[in-house]
């Protein structure tokens, strides 16, 4: 019952912030990379400075 | 408009600093849940100052970022796009900050006060700042020719930082349930392991608010030229229906 009080504690409310919040970062990420792809597929590279 | 292989906005310096925001995360996590001790006070809820500090922290330097650049873009012997450009992106980024701010924050605050959420001076003024960034994103939407909108977005983006200080100073000068400041230039409350703990979030939370304001710059850049070649072959088609 202890054991199990404990591993609630730690892996819902401590790793559950820790997933939170590398989702976000990671969702947040993943939709603006996919967005740079679809318009850089449309767009030359003299509009590309960093290439 | 000519089709390109180049599909990303990754640089080799940008790739670097990718991989080390991710080592830095990964040692984030490591540290944070297994190798930091409990806390005498806290328990094993302090895990949380490894999120929630750096992510408070960098939200107020995503939005200095947006302040300065709009002050920069108000200011006519150094106005251009580029920093109407680089606000934008740093308050994108920003908002989603807040957001893990505030989230870490109530998940923190549901453990040590047992409650997820409270309207004290802090978690107002924090809320408050989410939600006015929220509206200067809004108001970037808005259709306007690019100089209107970058000295619309410039002042709010100013009068939004206005709040910032409001949070920092928050603790000190009202009766909050959130502890005072524990690290600081002059004084920290930890050390040992927790401060090696911290100082490794920080690190990665900085490497990956500069990885991200990359990366968003340049898919800036890209909205700003679609935009541009749009507004051309509008052109070119009107001018074609004339002379037809």
């Amino acid at each position: 019952m202890m054991l199990a009080s404990v591993i609630q504690h730690h892996v819902l409310n401590i790793v559950g912030g820790y997933v939170l919040v590398l989702g976000s970062l990671a969702l947040f990420t993943w939709r603006m990379l996919g967005r740079a792809r679809k318009l850089a597929a449309q767009l030359p590279d003299k509009d590309k400075p960093w290439t | 408009m000519t089709e390109s292989n180049v599909l990303h906005t990754g640089t080799r310096g940008s790739r670097i600093i990718g991989i080390l925001a991710l080592i830095g995360l990964a040692w984030m996590v490591i540290f944070g849940l297994l190798i930091s001790p409990p806390d005498e006070v806290q328990g094993d809820n302090v895990r949380y100052l490894y999120l929630h500090v750096p992510a408070a922290f960098l939200t107020f330097t995503a939005f200095g970022v947006t302040a300065v650049s709009s002050i920069l873009y108000l200011w006519k012997r150094t106005r251009s796009l580029t920093w109407d450009r680089i606000a934008g992106c740093s308050a994108e980024i920003g908002v989603v900050l807040t957001a893990v701010t505030l989230a870490t924050g109530m998940l923190w605050g549901k453990l040590s006060w047992g409650v997820y959420w409270r309207w004290d001076a802090l978690l107002t003024s924090t809320a408050l700042l989410l939600v006015m960034f929220i509206g200067y994103l809004a108001l970037r939407g808005l259709e306007a020719s690019p100089e209107v909108r970058a000295r619309r977005c410039a002042i709010v983006g100013i009068i939004a930082f206005l709040d910032v200080p409001l949070i920092h100073f928050s603790v000190n000068w009202w009766r909050t349930l959130h502890q005072p400041q524990s690290i600081g230039p002059s004084k920290t409350t930890f050390d040992g392991p927790m401060l090696l703990s911290f100082f490794v979030s920080f690190v990665a939370f900085v490497l990956v608010y500069i990885w991200l304001m990359m990366h968003r710059n340049r898919l800036a850049m890209m909205e700003q030229a679609m935009d541009d070649h749009g507004l051309q072959m509008a052109i070119a088609e009107r001018h074609a229906e004339v002379t037809a």
